[in-house]
Formats: C-alpha cells, structure tokens, sequence
C-alpha cells in the first residue's frame, strides 16, 4: 500500500457516529464512507483516557508496561520509528498536550506538530481540526513536491469533541435549534457540571451530551474536508485511512462525567472505521478487536517484517483474526494525584463477557454485555464463568513492579 | 576568543550560500518596508545574533546604518549575556532600545521568585492576564513561567512595536528548532490582535540547522556570548537555563539531542493546556 493515513479523534464515543447508533444525521460524511470501509462493532481502546490509549494507538503495548513515569519510556517502540527506517515518510498533526513532543512522542516522526508553541483560547484551548488540517495541507503539498509521490504515514488528532463543549451556532443548530445557549453558558457548564463531575441535574447532562453531538457534526466536516484534500492531490486512491479514537465520554452512564479511570462501555468502546480504495461494498466485522491492533495492519499493509514487540495482530484477512479477548488497563486516578496513591484498574472482554478490576477497593465486577449492554448488573458473585474472568486480569495486576523487582535482583 | 573550529573551504562556501539565502530574504524586506519601520529582535543568543550580522551585512552593502533594535530585559539575565551585548552594541553601531516591563518589574521588587500580587499590576498587564485565562490572584516572579514569559515579553515586544511604528520585524527563528516551526515562513504577516498592532515577522535564517550555524559562526569569524563555549546549548533565563554538558554548544550531539531541553517554558505551557482542558 502507498500511503496510510491513522485519523484518531479525541474522546468520540462509538455510539456518536450515526452508522454505529443506526440514527442519521449525526456523522453524515462518516456514515456516507460505508461502501468502502470495513467497519468493526466491537473495537476497544486499552484505556479509558489519552495517557491510557496511546501507547495501544502508536506502540500496539500497554499504558502500565514499562514504569509510571510521564514521559513515554524509550523502550516502547513506536509505528513512527518503524516505518522510517524502512524509508516510508512520516507525519504527525495534533493538539493534545499529554502525547507532545515533551513527553517525547515525537521520536521517528520526520515532522510532528504538536501546537504546543501556539497560543490556544481559553474556551478553545487545542487548535481546531480545520486549522490542523490547513497544516496538513501544507504538509502534502510540500511532501508531494519534493518527494515526487514517496509513501507516507500521517497521523491526525482532532480534539474538536473533546471538553469544553463550546460548538458554534451552525452546528448545535443541526442538533437542536431550540437551544440558545451564550459561549459563556457553555464555559459555565463546562466549569460547572463537567469539572466538578456533577450529574445531579439530569438537564444539565441531557444539554451536555448535545453540545458533545455538535461538535461531533464539525468534526464531520473536517474528516470530510481531509478526504477532499486528499482526493484534490489525486492520491486518496493510493492510501488507506484508519478512523478511530482514543476513548469515549461519559454522560452520567456510572455516575460521572468526561473520561476518568473508569473502563465502561461508554468510554472504552471506539468506532475503528477502515477505509479502503478499492473496496466495493461494506464489510462488517464482529471480532474483538483492540487499538492494539492498529500498529500491526499498518506494518502488514506497509509489507514489512512484522515487528515482535508490538502486542496485537494485523486486522486482516479478518477470517484470520486470532485474539479471544480484548485487555485494558490504567491507573483510576487521572492526572495528578499524591504520588503512591496510583491503583490499577484492569478489564478484559472475552465472548459477551467484561470483567473489571479496581485495585482500590479490591472490587470485581462482571457484565453480560449483550442482556445487560449497559453494565448495570454485576454477576461476579453468582456466574459461572466468573473466576476463568478474573484469572485473565489477576496475573496483569501490579506485573510491571513485579518485573521491575526482578530486573533489579 | 579562544574556541574555535576548522571549517573546510568546501564548508565554508556551503555556509555562504545559505548566508546568500539570508541575505535575499533581508534585502526583500528592505525593499518592502521602509527603513524606519523595520527592527530586529536580539537576545543576545546565537540565533538572534546570527540575524543580526547578516542584516548589518546587509545595510553595509546598501550604505545605511542598523535598524533600530531591541532586547528585552527580563530581570534574570546572565552577565555574559550582557556584557556580549553592550560590546557588540557599540562596536557595530547598533541602535538599541532595552525594553522592559517596568510595571511588572516594579511589582515584584525587582526581585526573582517574589510574589507578584495581580492587583499592583497597571491596566494592560492586568488584560493581558485576562486575555490568556489567566485568573489568579497572583504569581511568582519567574522570567521562563508561562504567565511571566507572555507578560514580561509579550506585553513588551508588541509595545515597542507600537511606540517605533514597526511594521516589519527581523527574528532568529529556524526551522529546526522546534518540530512544529517546518510550517513557518520567512514573512508572516500578523493581523492587529488585541493590543498587537499589524507587522510582518522577518526570518532571514529559518534554513540554518543548528549545526549550519556554529559552522557560520566559524567560518565567518562572528563574535558569540562565552557561555555557549563552556557546555551552554541553549540560553533562556539565567535561573532556568541548565547546561546539559560541559562540551561547547557545537560540540554537542545537535542532531539526536533537544537543542532547547534545559528549558522550563515547555512545562508551564503543557500544565497550562491540560488545565484549560479540564485535567486538573
């Protein structure tokens, strides 16, 4: 293959896209994708925030493998680095502080932009999926210039869906044209409810979830804006594009808001959309999949060596797809928090089955995901197959310390 | 100047030729603006100073005298840093202004690491906290913190572009600074923001990697502040600037090393955006 491009959108839920939900109007331009995509129902992240997520995203490993500490640790070894030393050109575009170049996430990018040195609004405080992909386009054009074609990765971030919830007027007006609501309405809410996690109003929550589904609808235009980018440059029919996200969002589903160190549904299920040039009709896929998985397909389409280090499998052919069960793990408390006070929370997702651990309060929990698709009714004390559960997790819980105490000795 | 390196002729003529590129870039901008509208920015660092020697190449070349130039004082510089300035001030004719936030400097005593209390700032100061989301009471007087930083510079650079009536800027900015600047160009045109008059920002040498420059430096003999020979790479404020080797600057792995690692600004800026981001 020529030319992949990952497109990861930041903290969009599965259920936000019209084609996962079955409900039009809320992806128009995603959903119109269908006759050429492959389109996976039961993707999941490895982490229910950014932190958690990435290391899946670009490393196929595990946010709690190799030490705690901020900075993404030398040994994980990144798709980026891969594919540069076998000549293929990288490019990465985003605005999300936790995977910047300072935490060292730029390593084998020929050029990553990470907008740290510009100045973002108070009530924008990323740069904006149009002017990301402004700089795409420069990217492109200057790469297609001096390069004559040469294949390339590009990662795109957009954070447009993420917190603040502060769309424009012509978006909220395609979700509710009733809703008046001020820019520093929307800021309240967001330092209001959102920060403080409060869900007590249940209006409140109902007018969040709609502001999140406006700026859902912009995103949309800038996913649409790309594939024209690309299609202008004549070279969308050599390239294949992956459409993702890190983590979902909450809406008071378990009793808060935004994403923190939780491992519901709501959070760690993704859309994973793949778009094929020459595919003619679209394949569905009910495998468990994991965001572990990208890493691997790129290799495998980029024809290389398929790298040992990496955790997941190429998703394709997916009649070969191998893996049983999807893992997650992270740390519940999200960013700072007294140092010693970080316990584990695990999931692991096999069959119909989820099972969750929250080192915390030592708390198991299990869900039938298909007669209890919302995680309302924990069976870990009364079902059978319960204990086979929490023997996948127990062996992961606390197994980097573990590691660690034993390179030392 | 005891440290030196030998550049080959062959390097030296490869030097010139990005020199040339420079040059071409200056020369365009003394032809779109008049010379009294234009001024460059020095620190006093390697970047800042390699601008300022091809623009005084310039001006030799057209018989007219240095635009007028400006450094900031931050309150926190180191004396080298200084005393290479007010050598070289003189020594080419360089006519230039120290433009400080007084008002700022006042309020924290002309002290570092005192308290600043946002209340003793005047009107300006105080929108342009405002202006970045900055709502706080007070802050510490650190030069490389990020509300420090924009107020201390920010407020600064755009007042004298104001009271100079600049409207064409010179910057010793490159491309490989940073791995967001490849999208920079030689001139950028800045809209009227709040309280940033119109200018176009001027990099002649966005094309020099950091080794292109040490070698031009070599191979044309210009004068650099002492410390970037004693294991200095990168040089900010004197309290938040580390050396991260005794090697000299040019000596230093460039390509696989971050040229501005033993800086803090970074920091403040991420803390800033996760905060605004609701993660705190």
């Amino acid at each position: 293959m020529k030319n992949v491009v990952l497109l990861t959108i930041d903290a969009l839920r599965k259920d936000a896209l019209g084609c996962y939900a079955k409900t039009d109007n809320l992806s128009p331009f995603i959903d119109s994708l269908e006759e050429k995509c492959v389109r996976f129902n039961n993707a999941h992240s490895t982490g229910p925030y950014t932190e958690a997520a990435f290391p899946a995203l670009l490393s196929s490993s595990f946010y709690l493998e190799y030490g705690r500490q901020k900075r993404l640790s030398e040994k994980r070894l990144l798709i980026s680095e891969v594919l540069k030393r076998s000549g293929i050109t990288t490019a990465a575009f985003h605005s999300n502080p936790f995977i910047s170049g300072y935490f060292g996430w730029n390593r084998g990018w020929d050029v990553f932009y990470d907008s740290l040195t510009d100045e973002v609004d108070e009530r924008m405080p990323y740069i904006k999926a149009s002017e990301i992909n402004k700089k795409v386009s420069k990217w492109l054009a200057s790469h297609l210039g001096k390069t004559n074609g040469r294949p390339f990765f590009l990662w795109v971030h957009y954070m447009d869906v993420h917190e603040p919830y502060v769309p424009e007027r012509k978006y909220l007006d395609l979700v509710d044209p009733g809703m008046h609501l001020s820019l520093d309405d929307m800021m309240k809410l967001f330092s209001e409810v959102v920060v403080k996690r409060s869900v007590s109003d249940a209006h409140a929550v109902a007018t969040l979830r709609k502001l999140y589904q406006a700026h859902v609808r912009e995103v949309d235009e800038s996913v649409k804006e790309l594939f024209l980018m690309l299609s202008e440059r004549d070279i969308l029919k050599d390239t294949k594009l992956i459409i993702t996200s890190d983590h979902g969002d909450e809406f008071g589903e378990h009793g808060g808001l935004s994403h923190d160190g939780k491992m519901y549904c709501e959070l760690v299920n993704v859309p994973m959309i793949i778009w094929e040039p020459d595919r003619n009709g679209l394949m569905e896929c009910d495998h468990l999949v994991s965001t572990l998985d990208i890493a691997p397909t790129i290799v495998h389409w980029f024809d290389l060596e398929p790298v040992a280090q990496f955790e997941g499998f190429s998703l394709f052919p997916t009649e070969d797809y191998h893996a049983e069960g999807v893992f997650g793990e992270a740390v519940d408390k999200r960013g700072r928090h007294e140092k010693g006070d970080e316990k584990e929370i695990h999931y692991y997702r096999e069959g119909n089955l989820k099972v969750i651990y929250s080192e915390r309060n030592d708390c198991w929990e299990l869900y039938d995901l298909v007669s209890d698709p919302r995680e309302t009714e924990n069976l870990v004390d009364t079902s059978p197959k319960a204990e086979q559960m929490k023997d996948k997790i127990r062996p992961r819980v606390r197994r980097n310390e573990r590691k660690l105490q034993r390179d030392d000795n | 100047m005891a440290p030196k390196k030998e550049i080959s002729e062959k390097r030296k003529r490869q030097c010139q030729k990005l020199v040339e590129i420079a040059k071409d870039v200056t020369r365009k901008a003394f032809e779109k603006f008049k010379h009294e509208e234009l001024a460059i920015t020095w620190t006093g660092g390697k970047d800042s100073g390699l601008c300022l020697w091809i623009v005084r190449q310039v001006c030799r070349e057209q018989g007219v005298g240095v635009p007028k130039t400006m450094i900031i004082g931050e309150g926190d510089e180191f004396e080298e840093i200084e005393e290479f300035v007010n050598t070289y001030k003189t020594e080419w004719n360089v006519p230039l202004e120290v433009c400080r936030n007084e008002n700022v400097l006042k309020a924290a005593k002309y002290t570092l690491n005192s308290i600043v209390n946002v209340n003793d700032l005047d009107t300006r100061n105080r929108q342009e906290l405002k202006r970045i989301g900055f709502d706080g009471l007070e802050f510490p007087f650190e030069a490389e913190s990020y509300v420090g930083n924009h107020l201390m510079k920010t407020v600064v650079f755009n007042q004298f572009l104001e009271r100079n009536n600049i409207k064409g800027v010179f910057q010793g900015l490159r491309w490989d600074e940073h791995p967001s600047r490849f999208s920079d160009d030689y001139f950028e045109y800045k809209e009227a923001g709040d309280f940033a008059p119109e200018h176009t920002r001027i990099r002649p040498i966005l094309h020099f990697t950091e080794k292109d420059l040490w070698d031009t430096y070599f191979a044309f003999d210009i004068p650099f502040c002492s410390l970037y020979g004693v294991g200095y790479r990168s040089l900010g404020a004197k309290t938040t600037t580390d050396k991260r080797s005794s090697a000299p600057a040019w000596e230093q792995d460039l390509e696989n090393t971050e040229e501005r690692g033993g800086r803090r600004q970074d920091k403040e800026q991420l803390m800033d955006r996760m905060r605004k981001l609701g993660y705190m």
